[in-house]
């Protein structure tokens, strides 16, 4: 069963604007919030347990507590670099709900003690881009941004900007030093950016999801919140499902949730005639589960951990028998390799290395010590870097290679697709 | 030699003074040369942009050959831009790149003979469960088959001669 | 200060010290190629790597901060495998074109290879195609394919000489450095960049193919291009000096030289000396013996003193001598009671600088020669001597080393013209002097690389220079000069220094030059 709280009123089409969200009690949580004190929100959050939704799953509340008092001005970054491949959950909650966003992030930024914040949107989501514009307008315009907001002697601004094609943007330093106007690599930690972020001033960087959470906590208490999801994963969240499914989209379900159920059930499982083989549950990173694992795990941060693999941003693609291991690691390799920042060796290098070494096997000249040898270099490209790029692209290499590795070695002896029939330079 | 528009100049001038540091304004500028410059920017483009911005140009080149959104070399008037990762690539992008290509015989990367159709295969675009997908401008067109894409491509084709 | 243990050694460091700092001040050994002490971290090598008891990952000792009580090692076998692996991802994509790079023999992928690496590569895909020989101006080559983009170039035009011409291009294994459109790598400092490349991917134009760097001896001293006195490394051979860089001071340069300071084998090296002395008039004249040219010139100075008078006689001086030179010189015209006149070069630039280390005054003892000047209790306004040179018999010029700084050379020879005779002193020979119209004698002097002694630079902080080679045997030094002049013999010291010994190759078989 889905449960709508973020994505209730998405199928209204009003919902999109000023006057539409009003109806449906937006701003409200907003007046709630000028009434709290600032550390009364922070408590609150961290109270109801809610954990980052951009990938990471730290706990927001005590993320915010890292700021310190040192009356330098605050940042609030909203982290709309929606990149993981098989994630898709922020553009529509900013197409559809732009000021469950922006209300979110006012909430938040008093909350910290923010006077600025920015959406750092992807710059292929235009439409994302246009919404969030239009709804920050109308804020101004009503009063719920600029000076003195709703009375409540509390001053923030809000801006939106734009990204321009580069995954590594949505880390957080790395949308740090792209919203600075630089390439967007990643920072040396520490410092943390709560200590020394945007422009070395204190900078709290959240995802969108995250930040719209905030008002449903608000709205409805801890402890209705926490009735949701487990112990340590509480709430509900957005999954994006895609790939081999019949009906691929958002859904919102309490953490905890079967990963079979979501994909059998809500939606509607798989083509006819095909067998589950493999389910990618976190978005391209996250270490890959078999049909036996996946008919077993449930959705939220500790079961995934337990099977090696991990929650992410939520990204759940779900893979059929009629696709090759080999070809769909070729793929996700292209990816990292084409995003690796290039700052640290092991990440520029060990990308490149590894992608050519599985295009080899794909092009039929693959070696049978390549499969050791791509598990060597990942292996030693995990940890190794600034941020977490290089172990993004190790983890599914180490998991793919582990799990299918028949299919590896069938290639490499065959010069062909166990699963193809052929090797992919034929196809 | 490329030289911005006076609105383009304005621009770049407002997005100066828009953000906490000057810098910040290079992406939002960069956009702005490339819409200016006929779809990419050119050497001379971020010379002139450094200028303008009073930024050295090896700063904004960093940026520049960063971020895949500026083409660092001519494009065709609709680039298409084909997801081929992996949901999509399970769901037929690459074959569907293909097909394009074949259509306008044209290959990944260049310009068709007609100035019309650069084709590329990019990387996620974030519409993995309307797969497969391209984007073409600043538009998405989602859930394709090789029919509804060709046709989706001759349709803009049309508009963009008749303007 | 904060106590550690690294590799089992009891450590003390500066609060505030990050780890691979106290590795450096304790001498151990760390591999790392980004770090640079005169640039800000990156952190990008992942060479530094460093086990923290109680810490399960592998830290980078570049950004991380000593603590109380911290234990370190980084001679683990796990830091083993990662350095050796750290050291394969730099190496997959590198040209390993050793024997045509100008870099061999002091790079540091072959330093760390030899330390960390000595396995069979097992890259067995294609490397990546990088733009090779990239010309940027007059003064450096770039390689993109042997860069390992470790950044210190980009780092340093940012933040040391702020001139922001490099950029890293591109991402991942595409990523290049350069310039745009390939424009010149052309500040005051750009050789810099060449130094802290820790590989062959910026070279010096004029240094590279000129010589294999095993082949060179090297010496600390000063820098004698301006009153700085960067600490500098001289490069040689037998043949002469092949190249200047800086020698790290905190309380001078850093770590850092001007281009224009690494131009000193130019009028260091034999072909642009003066090999012997010479006597003569409008280029008719005969070489001599410098010694014997310096005695010869004493007695007639002593002649003409006592016969015409000593305001027949005027010596001119410049801030290019040694605190030593200086002394022995100006007592020689004190104890002949004649007049010393400073030669100021460049008098309107003297007190110009640029805020990071190139100062006007292109002399390495101006402040010395003053200080000098002053004890010794001589030296009278430049003016006088140009309303009455011509009535002066003798003009003695201890002249200037670094002639390229001394645009008005031409300029005094004619002056010194209108006197009957003019003596110099001076390491380079120079068509100019010996066309003079009058009559002149030349005496060849050793140049800072070739003699002892101390400068003092623009603040008066007295740093020394030492002999580190012999390029014409014949030359003296001022101080030497002096003595020969005032009739008194030179001591030859049969025994040379045990310093010498060990750092001049030429002790050991070629004595004789020394």
């Amino acid at each position: 069963m889905e449960v709508k709280i973020l994505s209730e009123h998405y199928h209204k089409d009003d919902f999109q604007g000023l006057t539409g969200y009003k109806a449906n009690g937006g701003y409200e949580m907003l007046k709630k919030a000028f009434t709290m004190k600032p550390q009364e929100i922070i408590d609150l959050v961290k109270a109801a347990g809610l954990r980052g939704r951009g990938g990471a799953g730290f706990p927001t509340g005590v993320k915010w507590g890292f700021l310190p008092d040192n009356g330098e001005p605050r940042y609030l970054l909203c982290n709309a670099d929606e990149g993981e491949p098989g994630t898709f959950k922020d553009r529509e909650m900013m197409e559809r709900a732009p000021h469950q966003l922006v209300e979110g992030m006012i909430i938040s930024a008093f909350a910290i003690g923010s006077k600025k914040s920015y959406i750092y949107i992807r710059g292929e989501y235009d439409d994302s881009i246009n919404s969030c514009r239009q709804a920050i307008k109308e804020a101004y315009d009503a009063g719920l941004l600029g000076k003195n907001i709703m009375g409540s002697g509390f001053d923030h601004d809000m801006d939106v900007y734009c990204g321009a094609g580069a995954y590594i943007c949505g880390e957080e330093t790395g949308m740090i030093s792209s919203l600075e106007g630089k390439k967007g690599q990643p920072k040396l930690k520490p410092p943390f950016p709560a200590v020394q972020g945007y422009l070395g001033k204190p900078t709290i960087v959240n995802n969108v999801e995250t930040l719209a959470s905030v008002i449903y906590i608000l709205r409805d208490g801890v402890d209705a919140y926490r009735k949701y999801g487990t112990e340590k994963s509480p709430g509900t969240k957005l999954f994006s499902v895609s790939g081999n499914v019949v009906k691929p989209g958002n859904y919102e379900v309490p953490l905890g949730y079967p990963l079979k159920d979501l994909i059998f059930d809500l939606c509607g499982g798989l083509k006819p005639g095909r067998k589950l083989k493999a389910v990618i549950p976190g978005g391209s990173s996250a270490p890959i589960l078999t049909a036996e694992e996946a008919m077993v795990a449930t959705l939220d941060y500790e079961n995934l951990a337990q099977h090696g693999s991990m929650l992410g941003s939520g990204a759940v693609m779900v893979i059929d028998d009629s696709n090759c291991m080999v070809d769909l690691l070729g793929v996700t390799l292209h990816f990292y390799h084409h995003e690796s920042c290039g700052q640290c060796t092991p990440c520029r290098e060990g990308t490149g290395w590894l992608d050519k070494i599985v295009h080899s096997i794909l092009d039929g000249k693959g070696r049978l010590q390549d499969i050791d040898l791509m598990d060597e270099v990942a292996g030693h490209m995990m940890g190794r870097t600034i941020c977490a790029l290089s172990d993004a692209a190790a983890m599914p290499t180490l998991s793919f290679l582990k799990k299918f590795r028949d299919e590896f070695e069938f290639y490499v002896r065959e010069g062909r697709s166990k699963v193809k029939g052929q090797a992919h330079a034929q196809m | 030699m490329f030289q911005l528009s006076p609105a383009g100049i304005d621009f770049v001038k407002t997005e100066l003074n828009r953000y906490e540091t000057k810098r910040s304004a290079i992406l939002p500028c960069l956009y702005k040369v490339q819409e200016e410059n006929g779809g990419w920017v050119s050497p001379e483009a971020v010379n002139h942009l450094a200028d303008v911005m009073d930024i050295p140009a090896a700063h904004i080149n960093e940026v520049l050959y960063f971020y895949t959104m500026y083409n660092k070399k001519p494009v065709g008037r609709l680039h298409v831009q084909v997801c081929a990762t992996i949901s999509c690539a399970m769901n037929g992008a690459r074959e569907l790149a293909k097909h394009i290509c074949d259509k306008y015989q044209v290959k990944e990367g260049e310009i068709s003979d007609d100035g019309m159709v650069t084709v590329t295969k990019v990387e996620c675009l974030g519409s993995c469960g309307t797969a497969p997908m391209m984007q073409i401008g600043n538009a998405y067109y989602e859930n394709l088959t090789k029919e509804s894409a060709i046709e989706v491509i001759e349709d803009l084709k049309k508009k963009s001669t008749n303007q | 200060m904060l106590k550690c243990k690294i590799n089992g050694q009891d450590v003390e460091v500066a609060e505030g010290s990050s780890i691979i700092e106290a590795f450096k001040a304790t001498g151990q050994d760390i591999a790392h190629y980004c770090w640079h002490p005169g640039l800000s971290v990156a952190g990008v090598c992942r060479l530094c790597m460093v086990e923290i008891e109680g810490n399960p990952r592998l830290q980078i000792a570049c950004n991380t901060q000593v603590q109380e009580g911290m234990v370190i090692n980084n001679n683990s076998d796990k830091i083993k495998d990662a350095v050796k692996w750290g050291l394969d991802f730099h190496l997959i994509n590198h040209p390993l074109d050793c024997p045509i790079c100008a870099q061999a023999g002091e790079c540091q992928l072959q330093i760390q290879y030899m330390k960390f690496g000595q396995y069979d590569p097992e890259m067995a895909e294609r490397k990546v195609k990088k733009r090779k020989v990239v010309d940027l101006g007059p003064k450096i080559v770039l390689d993109t394919e042997r860069c390992i983009l470790c950044s210190r170039c980009v780092r340093f035009t940012d933040e040391v000489s702020k001139t922001n011409e490099l950029g890293i291009f591109n991402r991942g294994d595409h990523s290049e450095i350069g310039t745009v459109d390939d424009r010149p790598l052309d500040n005051p400092y750009s050789v810099n960049t060449v130094d802290i490349c820790p590989v062959g991917a910026l070279t010096s134009r004029e240094f590279r193919f000129q010589q294999r760097v095993w082949y060179l001896k090297n010496e600390t001293t000063v820098c004698n291009g301006c009153s700085t006195g960067c600490s500098t490394k001289v490069y040689f051979n037998e043949e002469g000096m092949w190249r200047v860089k800086p020698d790290h001071n905190d309380d001078v340069n850093g770590y850092w030289m001007c281009d224009e300071g690494r131009g000193t084998p130019r009028f260091v090296n034999k072909d642009s000396r003066l090999l012997s002395a010479w006597n003569g008039q409008k280029d008719e004249g005969q070489d001599l013996e410098a010694g014997a040219a310096a005695k010869a010139v004493g007695q007639t100075l002593k002649k003409v003193v006592a016969e015409q008078g000593s305001d027949k006689v005027a010596f001119v001086v410049t801030g290019q001598y040694t605190d030593q030179e200086n002394r022995a010189f100006l007592s020689l015209a004190k104890d002949l009671g004649v007049k010393v006149y400073h030669w100021v070069n460049n008098p309107e630039k003297m007190d110009e600088f640029d805020g990071l280390l190139i100062r006007g005054d292109k002399n390495p003892n101006t402040y010395g020669l003053k200080e000098a000047m002053k004890e010794v209790g001589v030296g009278s306004p430049w003016s006088e001597l140009e309303s009455s040179v011509s009535d002066l018999e003798y003009v003695v010029v201890a002249g200037p080393e670094n002639h390229f700084a001394y645009s008005d050379l031409t300029d005094k020879v004619d002056l010194f013209s209108k006197a009957n005779h003019q003596v110099w002193f001076v390491a380079g020979d120079h068509d100019v002097l010996r066309a003079a119209s009058n009559k002149v004698s030349l005496i060849p002097t050793k140049t800072y690389v070739e003699k002892d002694g101390t400068y003092k630079n623009f603040e008066g902080r007295e740093q020394r220079i030492r002999r580190v080679m012999t390029l014409v045997p014949g030359a003296l030094s001022l101080t030497e000069a002096s003595k020969l002049m005032s009739g008194q013999e030179l001591l030859v010291d049969g025994n040379v220094s045990e310093s010498y010994r060990k750092t001049n190759f030429f002790s050991s078989n070629e004595r004789g030059y020394l």
